[in-house]
């Protein structure tokens, strides 16, 4: 969800950095070198490691906080000072045959799919518009993207709820629906959710797309026009299929976001949303870890939300790696 | 062909390794959002305006060991109220400084669960009644049994005291208190020839009346927002319908109750027919609709008027066109259930000071401080002071609803049903038209799950 712009600038950087090295790294014959090459290997690994200490006592350790709790009994009277009963997998037991728990589960998944597909179908086509564009046209439409990705997601949200407020709403006001309360129902709930979520991850794969388009050797696109090809042909074609470890890459970030969204979720749930009918995992262990101090089913459920993660973040990685080798 | 594969085997199995481990650090960058993620609503409180933490320390520089830290929320207690216990308390302990600290309610159970696990713990906490008993089982405060002689004793209001209850000892001592009452707007009553309602009946038709005669399509005779789950439990009390009820250690939920759908029933008339506030509105706004002139009649907290006649963003100028009464019953002269608000102290588990904090709550609940409640017109905590609660309508209006006041299960667990938004939620359902009985049944299951643990 909350990847920062320089996380994102790093990864769409990879691609073209890897092509960059790739002939480096080809073999060489000669013992000298060879190794040359050992005394270079580890020069990286020392300039990794002050990150890699960072991330594993800032990421790992509450991480494997989150493992013990989810194995013990941990509620209120544990927070102050009562020891703290192991119960093995029991609070993954307790959430696994909960009913509830597969539809939240279920719901994160189909929301996520949703968004992801309108996330990146509409953000290809603005960067193809980008690339057809004129200077001027370009520079507008990149000003709006950036604006949309610039604003903080609470902000946006709390705006796009006033959009669709019942009563003062603009949305009401537009399409003459005086007193419809969007919010109310799930349907239309996850409606404006998969807005503002898709508004905010567009220029993201708009932008990254775009560099991608120009990219492509105008004269290839020339051949494919000259040989008879129309436009949807030439993007079926030649551009789509330039674009693949591209488009993989942002659908895979995108499925990663998509799938832990919380804020927009827990926004519009406080401003209307039936809660029970419109929880996502995130918020769904949010609520019954600070809501209901079950902070041990709280850490099962984020626990199940990463090891969900981890599977579509290696599906990530492989993609990432493929186009490597 | 063979020994360039070969070659490239050795790297992709390198990448393969780093790979594995960067997925690693990535799966521990997701956990701890779900950590982070426990920040994330105190971002989203940030827009409710002024709501963020906010902290004022009337003596910020005494010595560690001569202070005590008193925690009070939002802006029920006044500074003169809090100077008055100051002194006092000083005229006991002239070396002893009390440090005051408001808090805001909104997020104080998160804050106190941080603050109070700590070991740099306030003295002297205030919970909302229905957050007290979560704390009091988690053993996060003292037992107070054995003082509560000295803190009130038999004159305590018995639903506080309940709140301050748990397990048969007593953990937290009653406050204040506050009840719902009836606003509404003298001026538009006039106008339509209405007089004040003194039944159930009467006020659904004085509310109709008034909408009818607004061209306005969000004007409400009577603001019900769908959220206010506060307002609507008058409704379900007044036909005999209750929230859950204890049969031996169980909760039941007693929502699908014949009494409470018609309780449910007649709140969705009133819903309905008097009202254009949202199903899925809540009340944090009502005084602004109130302000806009959308709003003939709303159920609200005692402190609601003030909260009109704001400067800020109230409308001091309706002042003379603001009137109060009790919501009445089904029958003439009687008056129906309200939800009795209010909130308890109590002394932390982790203070350091726990004798000179109780000498502090002993100012707190005397009378020469519950008088000075009384005569601002908050509802006090002790019954012998309830006879004083004066100097203003809203004040009286809300005496007399406090005398059929009710509250919500008294459970450790009610959190669980607060958090879970299952009140909330049912209303929003019903009235969006869902099926009265199917969703109550629904609600019973969640609260009787959350209750039982």
């Amino acid at each position: 969800m909350s990847l920062t712009p320089a996380d994102q600038a790093r990864v769409t950087d990879v691609p073209s950095a890897s092509s960059a090295t790739a002939p480096a790294a080809g073999p060489s014959p000669g013992g000298r070198t060879r190794r040359l090459r050992r005394r270079r290997t580890v020069l990286p690994y020392g300039l990794l490691a002050p990150a890699v200490l960072v991330i594993a006592v800032m990421l790992g350790y509450p991480l494997y906080r989150l493992v013990i709790l989810s194995l013990q009994d941990f509620g209120l009277p544990q927070v102050f000072g009562q020891p703290a009963e192991w119960v093995g997998l029991e609070n993954f037991r307790e959430i696994l045959t909960e009913g509830y728990f597969w539809t939240v589960l279920w719901r994160t998944l189909a929301f996520a799919g949703v968004n992801v597909f309108l996330t990146v179908t509409l953000g290809v086509a603005i960067a193809n518009l980008l690339n057809a564009l004129g200077a001027r046209m370009r520079l507008l439409v990149s000003t709006s993207l950036i604006l949309a990705w610039a604003m903080p997601a609470l902000t946006s949200t709390v705006v796009w709820q006033w959009i669709f407020d019942t009563q003062y709403g603009l949305a009401n006001w537009l399409f003459g629906r005086q007193g419809e309360s969007w919010l109310a129902e799930p349907i239309s709930f996850f409606a404006v959710a998969t807005i503002i979520v898709t508004w905010m991850g567009i220029p993201f794969v708009a932008f990254t797309v775009y560099a991608g388009l120009s990219q492509i050797p105008e004269s290839l696109l020339e051949a494919a026009a000259l040989d008879g090809a129309n436009a949807i042909e030439r993007f079926r074609y030649v551009i789509f299929p330039a674009l693949k470890p591209i488009l993989l890459i942002v659908t895979s970030l995108s499925v990663l976001w998509d799938f832990r969204v919380f804020t927009q979720i827990f926004v519009l749930q406080r401003a209307g949303g039936v809660s029970r009918d419109t929880n996502l995992l995130g918020v769904y262990a949010y609520r019954i870890s600070i809501g209901e101090n079950a902070f041990d089913t709280g850490a099962a459920v984020a626990i199940v939300m990463v090891l969900i993660t981890v599977l579509l973040t290696l599906f990530y990685m492989r993609s990432l790696l493929r186009e490597e080798s | 062909m063979n020994t360039n594969r070969s070659a490239r085997r050795r790297s992709p199995m390198l990448k393969a390794a780093a790979a594995l481990a960067t997925a690693g650090l990535l799966a521990a960058a997701c956990g701890s959002d779900d950590d982070s993620g426990a920040d994330a609503p105190d971002a989203t409180e940030a827009p409710d305006g002024t709501e963020a933490a906010e902290t004022e320390t009337t003596d910020g520089t005494s010595d560690e060991s001569g202070s005590i830290r008193l925690w009070l929320n939002g802006g029920d207690t006044p500074d003169e109220l809090v100077a008055y216990a100051a002194t006092e308390f000083e005229k006991l302990h002239p070396d002893v400084n009390v440090e005051f600290e408001r808090q805001q309610w909104t997020g104080i159970v998160e804050r106190l669960t941080t603050a109070l696990s700590s070991n740099d713990s306030p003295d002297v906490v205030e919970f909302g009644n229905t957050q007290a008993q979560t704390f009091e089982a988690a053993g996060a405060v003292i037992d107070l049994t054995d003082d509560k002689a000295e803190l009130g004793g038999d004159d305590l209001l018995t639903s506080l005291e309940e709140a301050g209850t748990y397990d048969g000892a007593f953990y937290a001592v009653p406050y204040y208190a506050g009840a719902r009452i009836m606003i509404y707007r003298t001026d538009l009553f006039e106008e339509a020839g209405i007089e004040v309602p003194t039944t159930l009946e009467e006020t659904l038709a004085a509310g109709v009346a008034l909408k009818d005669a607004s061209d306005d399509p969000n004007f409400s005779g009577i603001y019900l927002p769908g959220r206010n789950w506060y307002a609507a439990l008058s409704w379900l009390w007044e036909y005999g319908g209750d929230i859950a009820v204890q049969e031996g250690d169980e909760w039941v939920g007693q929502l699908d109750s014949p009494e409470s759908i018609a309780g449910l029933e007649a709140w969705k008339t009133f819903f309905d027919d008097a009202n254009a506030a949202p199903a899925d509105g809540d009340d944090a706004t009502d005084y602004i609709a109130f302000c806009n002139g959308e709003v003939a009649m709303m159920p609200a907290p005692g402190w609601k008027p003030g909260q009109i006649l704001n400067e800020d963003d109230g409308c001091p100028e309706l002042e003379d066109s603001i009137g109060v009464f009790a919501l009445p019953g089904q029958e003439a002269g009687t008056t129906a259930p309200v939800f009795l608000g209010g909130s308890v102290l109590a002394i932390p588990t982790n203070s350091e000071n726990p004798e000179l904090a109780l000498d502090l709550l002993k100012i707190m609940i005397g009378p020469g401080f519950q008088s000075q409640f009384a005569a601002g017109g908050t509802i006090p905590a002790l019954k012998s002071e309830l006879a004083n609660v004066s100097g203003s309508p809203a004040a009286e209006a809300q005496a007399e609803a406090a005398l059929n006041s009710r509250f919500v299960p008294t459970s450790e667990n009610w959190a669980g049903v607060e958090a879970a938004n299952v009140l909330p939620d049912l209303l929003t359902r019903i009235a969006q038209g869902d099926d009265i009985a199917s969703a109550a049944a629904e609600a019973d299951a969640a609260i009787e799950a959350a209750l039982n643990g």
